[in-house]
Formats: C-alpha cells, structure tokens, sequence
C-alpha cells in the first residue's frame, strides 16, 4: 500500500488512545485478552471503551457477562425498481458486476443474486427508475458500565456485507467514545478487509498468539500484515506452556520485530472465570495470567495515557 | 460430489484438529480429496507435510483504477463509493485498494471516464499430495480481498481432482465466523459438520452458525470438542441441539494427546491411535461413512 493511502487510513477524528488485539488464528485468547485488558486498566481508574469487532461472532458481552444495549441497525442500499419509469435499456443489469440483476422478456429487471448495495445501477439509470430502499445488514451496540463501555458490531447471520457493520462500528466508537481515556479494540480471525479495518488508525496492535505449529504459521502472516499497514506489533504468547515450538515463535518475534510483551501460561483459573463470564482479572487477581495481563495494562497504560 | 464441510462459527475449536483426522481416517476406506477453504489461513496441510504439485496464482477480485492524465479532480467518485474505498488526497481521488468491492459506481459516475475497473491477482490455489489423498487450499494474498472468489476456485479445483481421481468425496476444512468466505464454502455442499466446545463463546457462534446453515438449508451434525472441560456448558449445547433437532454425532473429550500432536504437526490419529479422542474421532468416521452413503 502507498504511503499516501496509509496515512489516509490510519488518520481518525479523535487522539485517544486506538489499542488492537488481534492475532489471525481463531480461538488463541483475542477477546480473553481483549475484555481482561480493559477490566484491568479500569481497575486502574481509566475510562476505556471495547470495541468488539467480531462481527461474525461478537462474544465479548458473553465474556463480560453484560448485556447488549443501545441497539443501531446498519443498513446498506437496496435498489428498488419502480416499473412505471423503467424504459427497460437494461443499463443497470449490464452495470452490475456482480451479476444481481436480471432481466426477465416482459418486465423491468429484478434483483435475484447477491447486491453488495454498491448503487452503480442507481448511479447509471438514465430515467432515475431506481430508488434506494434499504437493508438491514447488521447492529452495532453500546453497553455501559461506570467506567467501561462496550461496542459491539453483529452481522445478520446469512448475510455477507461485514464491512459495513465493522465500518460503523468503528464510526460508532470514534464519536461516542471521546470521554474514554482508552480504546480497545477486539478484532475477528483472520487477515482480511474486515481485519484492516478493525487495525486501521490503531497506536500498536497485539498479535496474540499460541506456540503451536498453526499458531506460528498464522502469527506469520499477522505480523506481515501489520508490517505492510506500518502498525507497531507486539506479541502476547498465550498458553505459553503448550509443547511445542517456542523457537519458532521467537524468530518470528525477531524477524517482525515484534516483541513479546507478555506470556500467559495454561490456567485453570482463566479457564474458569471464562466459563463464567468473569474476565480473570477480577476473579482471581493472583491467578498467574491476571498478574501478566494486569503488568501489560499498566505499561499500555504508560505509555499511551496521557 | 459429497462435499462434507467443516465450520464452527468460533475459532479454535478444533476444526482443523478434526478435519486432519476424519480425512486421514476416511481415505482409508475412500480416495478422499481435502480442502482447505480458510483461505485468509490455511493450515490444514500443515498436519500432513504434503508435497505440493501445482499452485497457480488467481485473480477473482477487482479494484478501481484511475488514470490521472484525464482525472480533472471533481471528486464525484469519492462522494459516490459506499466502501470508504475512494478517498480524497489534495484534490484527486486515491483508491484505497484492500477495501475496494471494484463494484465500478465510481466508473459509472466519472464524467471523464478516467477510471477503469481490472482484474488484480488475489490469492493462490495450491495442489498438493501425500501417499493417498490430495490437498487442495487457497491462499488470499495478504492486504487482498473477495476471499469468497477464492473459495469458490478451491472447490471447483477440488471437485477437478476428485472426478480426476475418479472419487466422489471432499472434506473441507472451512474458515472461522459467518461470513462470506463461510457462505462461499457452504453454499451447494452435501453436510455441514459444526464443531463447537462447551462454553459460552463457542455456543453463541454457534447459534449464529446453524442460522446460515438453516438459511442455505444444508443438512447438519454436531461435533461437541473438549465436551468435558465444562460440565454446566454441555447440557446448553445439547438443549440447543435438541430444539433444532441437530444430530450430535460425537462428544471428543479433552484430550493433552491433541496439542501434542499439533505439537508435532500431525493428526492425532496418526500421532496417537489410541487416544481417547482418537477413539471418539474413529467412531465420528464411522458415523459419517453412514451418512455419506446416504447422501445423494
């Protein structure tokens, strides 16, 4: 990507503090590590805003045990074609590039594949015979705490325009969170659109990641994708413990300059506050993963709170 | 074609784990040609060290182009792109490439005519080997997008070498989330195998998962990972099996045979025959010969 068009992306309305947690492979510890972050700088007295971007499978609230509030539906265009001004010069259904159109022998063209809610069929009807109707696509939510606030973006299940909830969640906190002294974002699986956009703007993002042979293959591919946005990328080494191929995570770690900000052992006691929906953090303070999440929210805190 | 595809809704579940080990089991009894559709991550090969015989570069995705010797700067593109793709940057247009749907509104609307839709190389398809099954996984390139286009290519591709081997059986080991890339790999398949894990987490994605499978209408089982690592989470997935009348084909205790044989990068199968989970994925296997013989 060009400098120019990555300056463009990371630029954002507000200065608080944009922290992400990502990693690429699912179910390494995002949203554990995610929601304990944000539990223990609140219990340093910050104000922090979550966001939680997984918009397939949104389940910080679960982890936190909060319910989802302050519902806003996202919508995206959905053409609607008024027969009485359609002269049939099937522009529309030759625009379309994704072949959602159709035109039948004895009426105006109906809508029968996937409509992505681009309006290029909106934009190139001579006689304005198409009107914007709309989709709901997904919800982005607000829930909040004394000092803890959670977004939340949810896609519609069967549904495959994500962007647009992630794109308007990322809206959604930029302008409501303007009082948090932080924000956290929680970021899907993965290394697609829907992962860049969750990145975008952020100060350093937290690839987290488990010393396993898969673990190591998508950290690589993370830690690449940060490089090429120019986002600081650090590790979080979850289930430190596992046998398993240490090495290999330290070369990537040496190779992306990355560091490894902090190791999380198995835990039988992360387990447990997991199952219960009580971020470790709070549950068992002691417990040895609360103590290494509880030191790197200080040092975030440090260094990005003014 | 029996198409039987792997998906969890949540990630790290044990999809992968899981599809290694079916697959290995049943090319036993079958010529099986496995598919890897986590194009974003593919690690299925990963378990198997396979020799890769082909891998061809792909383009199913396309961005907007402009040639700035005719771009008068009018910025009508930047009003008209609903993918916050076309940005403004000292008076002229940029695309921001990643996000671009190449949906062209933007070359509907340029009264110069100065942008141009193309075709740009996405990802990968690579076709590998081992002593009796075939591996096919697509790979996106990293930064670029429409995983679901590469999907599609990983099954077609698929579906080539299986008529080729004169078989009739993929098994798909399919992304994490709801999404796209996970409509494109279940879209026309024969079975949906959902693997989930008793935890809050995992069973709300799987919740929001059944609603896609029922959505496409694919017939469906269920496969409980770790079933026993939470008691009280259990008797919730099963409750919810049960309302929607999903078959649980098999409980796969925890097992510490399972990350050592990560560890190793091979299928627990292979790595420790005789494990508990071992055990429970060869009688999955059996289970899901039953079905494939069913299936049209």
């Amino acid at each position: 990507m060009d400098a120019e068009a990555l300056e463009i992306i990371h630029q954002r309305p507000i200065e608080t503090p944009l922290i992400a947690i990502t990693g690429g492979k699912g179910g390494v510890g995002k949203s554990t590590v995610a929601v304990n972050i944000a539990e223990a700088l609140v219990q340093s007295g910050y104000r922090v805003a979550l966001a939680d971007a997984d918009v397939d499978g949104p389940d910080d609230h679960i982890l936190l045990n909060i319910p989802l509030r302050n519902p806003l539906d996202v919508t995206c265009t959905l053409p609607l074609i008024v027969d009485a001004k359609c002269t049939r010069c099937r522009q529309c259904v030759d625009t379309c590039r994704r072949h959602a159109l159709f035109q039948p022998k004895d009426s105006s063209p109906i809508l029968i594949g996937e409509c992505i809610g681009c309006e290029a069929c909106i934009l190139v009807c001579p006689s304005d015979a198409i009107e914007r109707g709309e989709r709901t696509v997904g919800k982005t939510y607000k829930s909040e705490m004394e000092y803890l606030t959670l977004f939340t973006g949810e896609l519609v299940p069967g549904v495959e325009e994500s962007s647009f909830v992630v794109n308007a969640l990322k809206n959604r906190v930029l302008n409501e969170a303007k009082d948090s002294d932080i924000i956290i974002i929680d970021t899907s699986p993965g290394a697609h659109c829907n992962v860049i956009n969750a990145l975008k703007g952020s100060n350093e993002a937290f690839a987290v990641t488990e010393p396993t042979p898969l673990g190591v293959h998508d950290l690589n591919i993370i830690l690449k994708l940060l490089q090429i946005l120019h986002i600081k990328a650090s590790i979080i080494l979850n289930r430190s413990d596992l046998p398993g191929v240490r090495g290999q995570i330290e070369f990537v770690s040496k190779t992306y300059d990355a560091n490894i900000s902090v190791e999380i052992p198995m835990d039988d006691l992360l387990v447990k506050s997991y199952v219960k929906g009580v971020p470790v953090v709070r549950m068992y303070p002691e417990a040895e993963s609360s103590k290494g999440i509880s030191r790197l929210s200080k040092e975030i805190a440090a260094k990005y709170i003014k | 074609m029996k198409e039987i595809v792997i998906l969890s809704g949540k990630g790290g579940v044990g999809k992968s784990t899981i599809t290694a080990s079916l697959g290995t089991i049943l090319s036993k009894d079958y010529k099986v040609v496995m598919a890897d559709t986590d194009v974003d991550l593919p690690n299925l090969g990963l378990f198997f060290h396979a020799a890769e015989r082909e891998s061809k570069e792909i383009s199913t995705s396309e961005k907007a182009f402009i040639d700035y010797e005719q771009c008068t700067g009018c910025l009508q593109c930047v009003d008209v792109c609903r993918f916050c793709s076309m940005v403004a940057s000292d008076n002229k247009p940029l695309v921001i490439s990643y996000s671009c749907e190449g949906c062209g509104a933007c070359a509907v609307i340029c009264p110069e005519d100065a942008i141009a839709i193309k075709k740009v190389v996405n990802g990968s398809i690579i076709i590998s080997d081992t002593n009796n099954m075939v591996i096919v996984s697509g790979e996106l390139s990293i930064g670029e997008s429409s995983s679901g286009g590469i999907v599609d290519e990983v099954r077609k591709t698929a579906k080539k070498e299986a008529e080729r081997l004169n078989t009739d059986l993929i098994v798909t080991d399919g992304p994490p989330g709801i999404g796209c890339p996970v409509i494109s790999s279940m879209k026309g398949s024969s079975y949906v195998i959902a693997v989930t894990e008793p935890t809050p987490a995992a069973l709300n994605d799987l919740k929001r998962l059944a609603e896609v499978i029922e959505h496409f209408q694919i017939p469906c089982g269920l496969v409980i990972n770790k079933s026993d690592i939470h008691p009280g989470g259990i008797q919730a997935i099963k409750d919810f099996a049960q309302i929607n009348t999903i078959s649980v084909l098999s409980e796969i205790p925890y097992d510490v045979h399972i990350p050592k044989a990560i560890a190793e990068a091979r299928p627990v199968v292979t790595a420790y025959p005789e494990a508990p989970s071992s055990i429970a994925v060869r009688i999955l296997a059996d289970k899901l010969k039953s079905i494939i013989k069913k299936l049209n």
